[in-house]
């Protein structure tokens, strides 16, 4: 593998007192899609500031191509970045929104105005050249903002949540386009997002922040199915999360005793247990096990229905167990056919050990 | 949004900070602290000598004159702003809440005309209708009235007063009570509070720094205004800015009128403070 | 119960029109009496006359009063809006220790009463030696007049995408450029609206112009002078002038701001 195209090291951005990102340490490589993702306040954003040099890191380094980026201005670098906002200029035309990085760069006008025509027709805005942006509709300013970010051709794109001002329909169509384009162009798209469908539908490889500091880095589907701690199974998709101390360990197979009961789980092979400890463990909602006679064997669980959610064809069940906790279970709508839900009987979960994922601490 | 809280020396920065620093420095801050040393200094043969003496305020503070004008003037001032208060809040409620938002904008659009036309013509128009022959008195003349004497009167000084005041108060007065939520008006007439308690005990409260901060305005403006005191009210005895005009005007005597100045501010800010607390203090 | 609901809402816009009478009667009176004959204008009235405005036509003090206050109130607006620009700008962008002492050095002034001011301008001014000067009057107007000037900015970069500049940063704008293509045309119709009102409270401003202003004095000066003289119906003519320049300006200033909230809106 090439040389990555971005490298913090042990960057660490503090406002005051309040630490925003600590001692993070990333790599970005060329062409690559990253999505960095997180609540609010975990310091996605202000990641991507720093490496736009609207901040600048309080300790550590960032690398662009190479080079040392911490004292060079924002204006000096090539890191144009799409704006929650957007901040279109209003009272530019389109066109001339498109233009103003060109113009900064200090190009003549003809060729200036044959590049941002050129980049509005790509991205099929040739008829709105010429309006005003504040006549122009919700998507059409997302792909202004995007045209006037990528004509000066540079080699990183920064987006910052450019879709959540979007409807609905809009931001999976959006999220099409930007995939293809990021394809075609084969620069490295930074994507921040709060949003786990955006990040997950769109990036190479997803980054998860929380309370500034890197919780898990993976592609999509390793994220999903093997979170690295309970922060990342909490805030990714549904996940029942269950605490416990280990009352046995043969080879690989542990017996965990929790509040709700006890349950079998593989250990990974890394890490290892003796009576006593305590673990976590997650069990992905859509891996659970519904009946309404019990299976017997290991992993099962009593429960009564608290609520259900109706999404489609995929019904999440609320459940609590006998001790109060709670469990979520997604079915698909046609197994539950054989299933009485409505007469308040006891429902039995269960799954098997090796869908129980264990977690780091 | 600092770029850099490293770097010290910002040529952006303080190329938009320093013209205000520097402006007023000299000619905001200076002018007035010059004022407040030159009432130390001492005038011989007409010609200020720097110095640094009582003689001033002993010999403004020791004589029964100042106090008279001095009592007279924050007399005027308060009976001034308790009148624009009354007068102001019948009409800010009425353009609170009984006209559209539409009509309330040109409402407020018309208080401010007055700010740009010249408060010396309006004056001095006021002096031509309130005079003894003036148009007020021959309309009164007609239904066998009069004639009223109203110029060289606390009247007359009042109507200048107003005349200076009055727009301003009720455009303060206006926009404290449009901001106060509806529903909790709504709230007390639909728990029995009749109309005219509703403006007391909840329409008054929740506007109440508004109303005192239209008060305080009201109060500076006339305390300080040489206008109507002189024009309409006769100036007999004259209250403190006009004492500072003759003081200044006749006899070069500038350090006697930065002694009425400095007393003027430290009972204004005496004032505005005290009203300001009396606004922000919050119910117990 | 509806009768007195009824009764309410007619005293209350009575009310208000009574005190809208009260407030442009003076104004109107006075643009009445310049045109009226008589020399203590009384009911009924005199004959329709231009008199008064050829007496002031006619006299050259009166010119060179308006040629001043035209010269001090450009200068003034220019200074002022200049001053207000920047301590607007700095007040949006940055955040700094002793910030609230800052703003409130900027915004000081018009709680000052003008007297105090005009008598601690005049003592200043002699003291550095330049007092009764043209450019006397102008710095004191600019004192007094930049606080306004800096509200109506701050309000218009108020409504400013806090992103706008940083974006243009983002495209390759130094903050200089920044400031030119995208911080000033964005200002621009508050700017001007700001050149207008500082320009129309300089042109009315008549007590510390008195004090500092020598013999080059402004029109609110003249009129103050004949004012004090006697009645004397130029007064009416020369207030009609000022409050013709004074609308104008304002009207400009207020007509530009609701264009641009229109033109904001759907924004």
């Amino acid at each position: 593998m090439s040389d990555p195209l971005v490298v913090f090291e042990n960057v660490v951005k503090r406002f005051g007192e309040f630490v925003a990102v600590e001692k993070m340490n990333l790599d970005i490589q060329q062409g690559e899609f990253l999505a960095l993702m997180g609540p609010s306040g975990c310091g996605k954003t202000t990641t991507l500031r720093m490496l736009a040099g609207l901040e600048q890191p309080s300790e550590g380094e960032i690398r662009l191509a190479g080079q040392v980026m911490n004292d060079v201005k924002p204006h000096e670098r090539d890191t144009p970045l799409v704006w929650q906002s957007l901040a279109l200029f209003p009272f530019l035309n389109a066109r001339e929104n498109v233009e103003f990085g060109l113009k900064m760069r200090g190009l003549d006008a003809a060729s200036r105005k044959a590049k941002a025509l050129n980049w509005l027709d790509r991205l099929g805005l040739a008829d709105f050249a010429e309006r005003p942006v504040d006549q122009l509709s919700g998507g059409q300013r997302q792909r202004v903002a995007l045209a006037r970010a990528l004509v000066t051709e540079p080699q990183i794109l920064l987006l910052d949540e450019p879709l959540s001002a979007l409807d609905a329909h809009l931001v999976i169509r959006m999220q099409g386009e930007l995939t293809k384009l990021q394809r075609e162009l084969g620069i490295t798209f930074v994507y921040v997002t709060h949003s786990q469908s955006e990040a997950f539908a769109m990036a190479d490889r997803v980054v998860i922040m929380g309370d500034g500091v890197i919780a898990q880095t993976g592609a999509a589907r390793e994220i999903y199915r093997a979170p690295a701690n309970r922060f990342v199974a909490e805030f990714v998709g549904r996940n029942n999360i269950l605490a416990g101390k280990v009352t046995s360990q043969v080879k690989t197979a542990a017996t965990i005793e929790t509040p709700a009961g006890k349950f079998k789980v593989n250990i990974p092979k890394a890490r290892s247990f003796s009576r006593g400890d305590r673990l976590s463990f997650a069990i992905s909602a859509d891996l659970v096990h519904l009946s309404d006679k019990n299976p017997r064997g290991d992993n099962v669980v009593p429960c009564t229905l608290i609520s259900e959610e109706f999404v489609g064809s995929v019904i999440t069940l609320f459940l609590e167990s006998a001790d109060g906790t709670e469990f979520k279970a997604q079915i698909q709508e046609r197994e539950l056919a054989d299933i009485d839900l409505k007469s308040g009987s006891t429902l039995y979960l269960s799954w098997p050990a090796a869908s129980a994922h264990v977690l780091e601490d | 949004m600092t770029i850099d809280p490293k770097r010290r020396f910002d040529p952006y920065a303080l190329t938009w900070r320093m013209p205000i620093i520097v402006w007023q420095v000299l000619f905001f801050i200076g002018p007035l602290v010059f004022m407040i040393a030159m009432t130390f200094f001492l005038v011989k043969n007409y010609r200020m000598h720097e110095a640094f003496e009582m003689k001033n305020w002993i010999k403004m503070l020791g004589r029964g004159f100042f106090w008279d004008s001095y009592f007279l003037t924050l007399g005027l001032a308060t009976l001034s702003t308790l009148c624009a208060t009354i007068i102001a809040f019948p009409a800010a409620y009425a353009l609170s809440f009984k006209v559209s938002a539409n009509i309330r904008r040109w409402a407020i659009f018309f208080l401010i005309i007055p700010f740009f036309t010249s408060y010396l013509v309006r004056t001095f128009s006021w002096y031509v209708i309130l005079a003894e022959s003036g148009p007020i008195n021959a309309m009164l003349a007609y239904i066998g009235l009069g004639p009223y004497t109203m110029l060289n009167t606390k009247f007359g000084t009042m109507v200048g007063y107003m005349t200076l005041t009055l727009p301003l108060v009720v455009i303060l007065q206006t926009v404290s009570l449009a901001s106060i939520d509806r529903s909790l008006i709504e709230a007390a007439h639909n728990l029995g509070c009749g109309r005219v308690r509703t403006v007391f005990t909840v329409i008054v409260p929740l506007a109440k720094t508004g109303l005192i901060i239209a008060a305080v305005f009201c109060f500076i403006l006339s305390f300080g205004d040489f206008v109507a005191p002189y024009y309409l009210g006769g100036s007999k005895p004259p209250t403190l800015p006009i004492m500072i005009i003759d003081t200044t005007k006749s006899g070069q005597q500038w350090p006697r009128a930065a002694v009425v100045a400095v007393m003027m501010m430290v009972t204004l800010f005496t004032v505005a403070f005290a009203a300001i607390m009396v606004a922000y203090r919050k119910k117990t | 119960m509806m009768d007195s609901e009824r009764a309410i809402k007619w005293f209350l816009r009575g009310y208000v029109v009574c005190l809208f009478v009260f407030v442009f009667l003076p104004i109107i009176a006075s643009m009445v009496f310049s045109f009226n004959s008589q020399r203590f204008p009384t009911v009924p009235l005199g004959t329709f006359t231009w008199h008064w405005y050829e007496t002031i036509w006619q006299d050259p003090d009166v010119w060179d009063a308006i040629k001043t206050s035209i010269i001090v109130s450009s200068c003034t607006s220019v200074l002022a809006t200049f001053i207000g620009f920047c301590t607007a700008y700095t007040d949006y962008r940055y955040s700094f220790r002793f910030k609230g002492a800052f703003l409130a050095l900027a915004l000081l002034p018009p709680t000052i009463p003008l007297i105090i001011m005009a008598l601690a301008m005049l003592a200043w001014f002699a003291r550095i030696g330049a007092s009764g000067e043209i450019w006397s009057v102008i710095i004191a107007h600019t004192v007094l007049t930049a606080p306004f000037a800096m509200a109506v900015i701050r309000l218009r970069l108020n409504q400013i995408d806090p992103n706008l500049e940083s974006a243009a940063w983002n495209l390759g704008a130094s903050e200089w450029t920044a400031m030119r293509e995208i911080i000033l045309p964005f200002a621009k119709p508050a700017i001007v609206s700001a050149l207008c009102l500082t320009a129309a409270v300089s042109f009315d401003e008549f007590a510390v112009a008195w004090f500092v202003s020598g013999l080059n004095k402004t029109v609110p000066v003249i009129i103050l002078e004949i004012v004090t003289g006697n009645i004397d119906p130029q007064v009416n003519a020369i207030g009609t002038f000022v409050f013709i320049t004074s609308m104008t300006l304002v009207i400009i200033a207020q007509i530009l701001i609701m264009t641009r909230e229109k033109k904001d809106a759907p924004a």
